[in-house]
């Protein structure tokens, strides 16, 4: 009999399927490190139709599949949980069609979130969603993940940016979510709403339509030092409270600063600081100066130990340098690193900094913060060393206490990172037990089988049970012999 | 029809109970402002309005966020948030409706591209399935991605899925200049092209429509941020100052015809005028939704010609048995709306 495999194999063909074990270790994690598991196979599937024609095989068998793109995700979204094959889109890599009047795009999902705005740089527009990974990270990923970053204070997240999109659910049937013009049609449900950030869990978006913004013809990035957190913090609180919109508001602690200052991301930013935060306008020239006025007073009136304020595009590179680069400079303190990420109300942001400090003190680990001030979306990050089972035990348990702490403060276990595996134990701080089950239902709608990215982002009670039926499968996958 | 007005989640959330174990079909609504745009409710079916539930649960201007249950109307909230200096960008404060039945009808997506719509100020609800069970679905700050996004299925769903008994909203500070405009009147090729510019302007106003009346065209709507760049827009693109704004949307029809609304590609606008008779009323945002008055035969007419447009169309206001009529779903799209519905609905009594 034919394994899966084999079937896979004759329609991508050999270079387009992978089941060597050695080369399946690529794929046995994202960025969140502390989970690790190898998937059967991966497949390369080109097309729209490709992808329908791998759903159908691994339908038809049973096999439970993970959507991937680059694996920048950081809570495990693409990593397998038990035997399944990986569907990996970075081959769909092709920006389909730019129409500079509707401004919008339509692109695959491997397309890199940065390449796109380079694509459409010269119609003066850009794609506004920019997480700190969009160098490497696909607009698939940011759509299964709901990603965020630095300027969504002020744009919005993925969700917003979406027109449509073209999925093939986990039977291989095709679904157009959203329309051409707009993401609800005037009869429908809005379907692209719940699919963004389901987590590769509801289907694969194959083509998407976004929504391109354009330039604004002036920035303005200050960035001021303080020589305490709660300052730069009560800055925040008062920049917003006189009504201005930054499109950006960023704060890195002392930590981050120095790590920063160490590495290649070398910004000029004060190691005697104890908190940075960089603030960004755009829009017209003239407003900008009332704004950033306005914004020299907040500093002055917390004590800002010295502003800066770039004043072309090069000081303000320098400026962001330090902040893009921040998750990078980690790597100077250890092997590996846990980013954390939760929300709570910009309020808190005190009373949530100084908890997680204690916390960090508590468990004896590295941890520093950069974090989406505006938004309340605090990202502390623990170095550790993951060799050690000892220490990374420590780190997982620091995490957990983190979030337990943002839940506790009205905030969520996510900002912009999803569950994947790494949060799904900590659900049931957020949600009851019905709530859950209502979303398992909305889950079920799109994937009755439960195929689609399983053991994701709602805790699996019958999860003992499942494993059970492994044996056979990884059989059914890879033939009886290559399975022994 | 009787009409039961909980004045509490839990209550809401036995109603819905009772009333699934008596197998009774229910519409769910608010002041019945929106009712003439909904097919009639089936005979006998209970109507469960929310209008009792109108308490602003929460405001907070320094997290920008606020909860407020969804009988609350547009006009007690939009008034609470001008005394607060705040905003809900998608609000209307001439809407004489109430919150749910704004998220819940989605009556006006995005109008311009800068602007917010009900789908992106919606941070999470609570709320109650038909069979009584009461859940939660998103946060309360403004941004989580927590689980799966249940809260976004309100809005359109003209209460089909579940009741909400509690919103969660995200809001702006006010702008500190808000000005209604308008274009001298012109016809509509050259509104057409003044609406696209506009669109793309990095200021671009966040209400922003195209106006065609008794053959005569315009483009109006409301800018509003710094009042330089307020000024600077309406000076570029040769707009005056309005004593007013527009509405958002067109009157009821006259005798003999329908109210048709839809969406398309604006840069297909064009195509879609030309597909309209010459006397049809038209209002199209600039984020391609689209009003108009037809006769019925000129709205099957449109329907079938949506296809070659690229959009959507269908007949929001006529006699009873044409609500609804309008281009087909996606057959997938269709298939994941009955699946959603059998899963959260399963006996179909949510009307």
């Amino acid at each position: 009999m034919k394994s899966v495999v084999d079937e896979l194999e004759a329609l991508l063909g050999p270079n387009r399927t992978i089941h060597s074990r050695d080369a399946l270790l690529a794929w046995e994690c994202d960025g969140f490190t502390i989970h690790r598991e190898p998937p059967l196979a991966v497949v390369f599937p080109e097309s729209t139709t490709e992808v329908q024609a791998v759903l159908r095989i691994l339908s038809k068998n049973g096999v439970p599949f993970v959507p991937r793109g680059a694996g920048t995700c950081l809570s495990g979204g693409p990593t397998p949980v038990g035997p399944s094959v990986v569907v990996e889109l970075a081959r769909m890599n092709r920006v389909l069609d730019v129409d500079a009047v509707d401004r919008s795009a339509l692109v695959q999902p491997g397309v890199v979130n940065l390449d796109l705005t380079t694509h459409v740089k010269h119609l003066s527009l850009h794609y506004a969603p920019d997480p700190s990974s969009q160098s490497v990270c696909t607009i698939g990923g940011n759509v299964a993940e709901n990603s965020g970053g630095p300027h969504c204070f002020k744009y919005g997240m993925t969700v917003d940016h979406l027109i449509g999109a073209t999925v093939v659910l986990p039977d291989g049937q095709l679904a157009q979510l959203g329309t051409e013009s707009g993401p609800r049609p005037p009869q429908g449900l809005d379907l692209l709403g719940v699919f963004c950030g389901s987590e590769g869990t509801f289907g694969i978006c194959t083509e998407i339509r976004v929504r391109l913004s354009t330039d604004q013809p002036a920035v303005r990035t200050l960035l001021a030092s303080f020589a305490d957190m709660t300052s730069a913090c009560r800055a925040v609180s008062d920049i917003v409270g006189r009504g201005l919109v930054p499109a950006a508001l960023e704060i890195l602690d002392q930590a981050t600063i120095r790590a920063v200052e160490a590495s290649v991301y070398k910004a000029g930013y004060p190691e005697d600081a104890a908190a940075v935060l960089l603030v960004e306008f755009d829009g017209e020239e003239e407003t900008l100066d009332e704004e950033a006025g306005q914004t020299r007073q907040v500093f002055a009136h917390h004590d800002a130990l010295r502003i800066e304020e770039a004043t072309d595009p090069r000081e303000r590179l320098r400026l962001w340098k330090g902040r893009k680069g921040a998750f990078g400079a980690m790597g100077r303190l250890s092997t590996d690193l846990y980013v954390l990420d939760g929300v709570v109300p910009r309020t808190k942001l005190v009373e949530a900094l100084e908890g997680i400090y204690a916390i960090g003190k508590k468990h004896f680990v590295v941890l520093t913060n950069v974090f989406h001030a505006g938004d309340g979306n605090l990202h502390p990050n623990i170095s550790y060393d993951g060799r050690n089972t000892e220490e990374t035990a420590r780190v997982v348990q620091a995490g957990h206490e983190i979030l337990e702490l943002c839940v506790k403060l009205g905030g969520s276990v996510s900002g912009e990172h999803g569950i994947g595996t790494e949060k799904i134990n900590h659900m049931p701080l957020m949600y009851r037990p019905q709530d859950l089950d209502v979303m398992a239902r909305v889950r079920r709608a799109f994937d009755k089988e439960g195929l689609c990215n399983p053991g994701k982002v709602l805790p699996n009670r019958s999860a003992c049970a499942e494993s059970q039926k492994w044996p056979a499968m990884i059989a059914r996958v890879l033939g009886e012999d290559a399975a022994r | 029809m009787s009409e039961l007005r909980p004045a509490s989640a839990s209550e809401v959330a036995s109603m819905l109970r009772d009333l699934a174990s008596a197998k009774t079909s229910v519409r769910i609504r608010g002041l019945g402002t929106r009712d003439r745009l909904c097919v009639p409710a089936p005979k006998g079916a209970a109507i469960l309005s929310l209008r009792a539930m109108s308490a602003i649960e929460r405001l907070e201007p320094d997290d920008l966020t606020c909860s407020v249950q969804p009988g609350v109307t547009c006009r007690q909230l939009a008034d609470a948030l001008t005394r607060a200096q705040l905003e809900l960008d998608c609000l209307d404060a001439d809407d004489l409706g109430t919150i749910g039945g704004l998220y819940a009808s989605d009556p006006l997506p995005a109008a311009s591209p800068h602007a917010a719509s009900p789908r992106s100020t919606l941070l999470g609800i609570d709320g109650a399935l038909m069979e009584g069970l009461e859940f939660r679905s998103g946060a309360r700050v403004v941004k989580s991605v927590a689980g799966f996004d249940v809260h976004r299925l309100l809005v359109g769903s003209r209460g089909r899925l579940f009741a909400a008994t509690l919103l969660h909203l995200k809001l702006r500070p006010a702008p500190k200049a808000k000005v209604a405009f308008e274009s001298p009147p012109s016809d509509v090729v050259l509104a057409t092209k003044l609406l696209h510019t506009l669109r793309i302007d990095a200021s671009s106003p966040k209400r922003l429509m195209l106006l065609r009346e008794n053959g005569v065209a315009m483009v109006c709507g409301v800018a509003s941020g710094n009042p330089r760049q307020v000024a600077s827009l309406l000076v570029r693109h040769g707009l005056r100052e309005a004593t007013a704004a527009k509405r958002p949307h067109l009157s009821a029809p006259d005798v003999g015809h329908e109210l048709v609304v839809g969406c398309v590609r604006p840069s297909r606008l064009l195509d879609l005028v030309a597909a309209l008779p010459a006397e049809a009323p038209l209002l199209a945002h600039g984020g391609g939704h689209f009003e108009t008055m037809l006769t019925p035969s000129r709205s099957d007419a449109l329907v079938a010609a949506m296809p070659r447009i690229g959009g959507h169309a269908v007949v929001a206001l006529g006699a009873n048995a044409r609500i609804g009529v309008g281009t087909h779903l996606d057959v997938g799209a269709e298939r994941l709306q009955r699946e959603l519905r059998s899963a959260l609905d399963p006996r179909a009594l949510l009307a």
